[in-house]
């Protein structure tokens, strides 16, 4: 009973949650004005993209892939639905997601073919799919910004759950927005717990030989993984849009490190086959939270780059050294 | 006779004879296509000054990428070396010693950040992909703290000399480029070192168990790569005659792309000088060729994307017909 307790206590999602209370004390010490309601919602707000991409980042690595091709996905996915938009006067919020969704997924699919069929490295195919979907959206669709959303699908920007007032009487408001990050990790979470095919993805990142001579379908199993983060990332970019209420070919770009540095911090092991849910939310609240408070602390700006590199690097240093000690350590 | 063309043939790489043939191929095309702008002996010379700069940091990744890992933070390491080399210009007043000083420094950090690299790599076993991603946003950081954000500028007269000038009509560069490329070769042909290095990317356990100390190897490796990326760090510094954290961003994914064209295996344990260097004058002559024809520049990562793409699916099926066979 108690060692369980104790077990509990010094799981790497409590070690992330305890860091991210110090901080939290930290910060509201040195800046009072962080203790109030309406830092949960800014910070949810700056979460919500990260979540969705740090999400689907997550069960690639548990599978024992990784991804950077998302920012430009979601970037090209986003981008070219909204040029469409534009140009043929559809002021549909279900058309947008639908189609850039199937520009997602058809990256996806050149993903999966490369990585699930030919097996080529993960890091090197995404990248190239990243370049090239990146050069196609700069090249074939243009550098311009558009921030004439149509306002049907702007209006969605200004839906709310709830709101509340701070003291100084600034009206903070939660974006319904919210709930698809909110919807996507208990979806995943059931499906990594409880399916066949959720099993299935850490049997593939712990051994693909012997997930394979146990009888999953290993092609079929990352095909789908890569196919549905090919769709992720594009719902991804359009949430980014409609929040953002502007679309931009890749202001995107380059995410995939915080998004990566999130997932390996909140314990999901980059060599694949271990990772849960919670611990992700956990990285992404910490990281977030790194990053929008370091002005807060008074760490000026220029610093920024450095401390964020430096908490990355303690964050999957601690994780590695957990990892080295629990495979020296006896096996029962 | 005819015989002994085509073991010749047969025994030179096949991956190198079509990366040369390619070369040959563009200067064709774009010789018909644009022969003043193409062949003149400015266009020449600019390339000159231009592919070192990637080239010698495509080495220092080709090394990691044989030993197994890869690095992705060598364009982090670049800046950051050239961002000191600067301040130590700078402070030591400009004179021809302190150019030799900064140099110096710039080295011993680009030696630092590697071992620090094959530290995190070896030592603590995280993947090499995660530490060098983590680096590149570390040095850069650090970089950022120093510079503050701007450029640093008012180097030395001579700094840009080392990138700008040239003995003879060949530019300074491309003779540290050549000087370099022979030291790689001969560290993988001729040095036990390299073979450990190969044996250890084919297959780390079992190099471990033939009595090879992976750490040490693991610590070289990232170490020479870390100079190699100070060295293009500066040709880059003095080429702009300034020092940036933002300088040669595009250079991660270019690098990649070269090596893995260069015929190296991303899995590790092969991979050769010669294949490297035609990859670079390959890339240097397709990316003058669209500057010539005025493509739009976004186009360029498009089509080195598709290169990288097509290159790993074409090796990887030719592969499988031979593991056929």
């Amino acid at each position: 009973m108690r060692n369980s307790f104790k077990k509990k206590c010094t799981t790497n999602e409590a070690i992330v949650a305890y860091t991210i209370i110090v901080l939290s004390l930290v910060i509201g010490l040195m800046n009072p004005a962080f203790f109030d309601f309406s830092t949960v919602i800014t910070l949810s707000r700056a979460m919500l993209v990260t979540l969705i991409f740090a999400v689907i980042e997550m069960v690639v690595i548990i599978s024992g892939g990784i991804d950077v091709s998302f920012p430009a996905i979601a970037c090209f996915s986003s981008y070219a639905t909204i040029r469409i938009i534009l140009v043929c006067g559809i002021d549909n919020i279900f058309f947008f997601y639908a189609i850039a969704g199937l520009m997602g997924i058809f990256f996806g699919v050149l993903n999966a073919v490369l990585i699930a069929k030919l097996h080529l490295p993960a890091l090197i195919a995404t990248l190239g799919v990243s370049s090239v979907a990146n050069g196609a959206t700069l090249a074939f669709l243009g550098t311009e910004e558009y921030s004439n959303i149509p306002s049907h699908i702007d209006s969605l920007s200004k839906s709310f759950l709830f709101a509340c007032t701070n003291s100084n009487g600034i009206v903070y408001q939660m974006t319904s927005l919210v709930l698809i990050p909110i919807v996507l990790l208990i979806i995943v979470y059931l499906l990594l717990k409880f399916t066949t095919f959720g099993r299935g993805i850490y049997a593939i990142g712990g051994d693909k030989n012997a997930a394979r001579i146990a009888g999953f379908n290993v092609t079929r199993i990352q095909s789908i993984i890569y196919m549905g983060a090919g769709f992720l990332a594009a719902v991804g970019g359009v949430t980014y849009t409609i929040l953002m209420r502007q679309a931009s070919p890749q202001n995107l770009m380059g995410s995939e490190m915080m998004v990566i540095a999130a997932v390996v911090v909140g314990g999901t092991r980059i060599t694949g086959g271990h990772g849960t849910v919670l611990g992700t939310v956990l990285g992404v609240v910490l990281i977030a939270l790194v990053q929008n408070n370091l002005i807060m602390v008074g760490i000026p700006a220029h610093l920024q780059t450095f401390v964020v590199g430096l908490i990355i690097v303690l964050g999957t240093g601690i994780t590695s050294i957990r990892a080295k000690h629990i495979a020296n350590s006896a096996k029962v | 006779m005819r015989q002994k063309v085509k073991s010749f043939i047969v025994e030179v790489n096949k991956n190198n004879l079509m990366l040369f043939l390619l070369g040959i191929a563009i200067f064709i095309v774009m010789g018909i296509l644009q022969p003043r702008a193409f062949l003149r002996a400015a266009n020449i010379r600019g390339m000159g000054v231009q592919f070192p700069e990637f080239g010698i940091l495509c080495f220092g990744m080709m090394l990691a990428m044989i030993s197994g890992g890869i690095d992705l933070s060598l364009v982090g390491i670049a800046n950051l070396s050239s961002i000191i080399a600067a301040v130590v210009m700078l402070k030591e007043g400009g004179s021809v010693y302190s150019i030799v000083l900064g140099i110096l420094c710039a080295l011993l950090v680009g030696a630092g950040c590697g071992v620090f690299n094959g530290f995190l790599i070896g030592y603590l076993k995280i993947p090499a992909m995660l530490v060098t991603l983590c680096g590149l946003q570390l040095y850069t950081g650090l970089g950022l703290a120093i510079t503050r954000g701007p450029a640093i500028t008012g180097l030395p007269a001579g700094f840009d000399k080392i990138a700008n000038g040239s003995i003879l009509g060949i530019p300074h560069s491309v003779i540290v480029f050549v000087i370099l490329a022979i030291i790689v070769s001969f560290l993988l042909r001729s040095t036990v070192y390299g073979h450990q290095m190969s044996f250890m990317g084919t297959n780390e356990i079992a190099s471990k168990y033939s009595g090879i100390n992976n750490l040490k190897i693991t610590l070289i490796t990232y170490m020479i790569s870390g100079i190699l990326g100070a060295i293009g760090g500066i040709l880059i510094s003095s080429h702009y005659n300034s020092a940036k954290t933002d300088y040669g961003k595009s250079y991660t994914l270019l690098t990649l792309l070269i090596v893995v064209l260069g015929g190296t295996d991303p899995n590790g344990g092969k991979g050769n000088v010669l294949g490297v260097t035609l990859a670079v004058i390959v890339l240097q002559l397709i990316s003058s060729a669209f500057n010539i024809l005025r493509i739009n520049s976004f186009v360029k990562t498009f089509v080195w994307g598709l290169i990288l793409i097509c290159t790993m699916v074409i090796t990887r099926i030719i592969d499988n017909r031979n593991v056929r066979e």
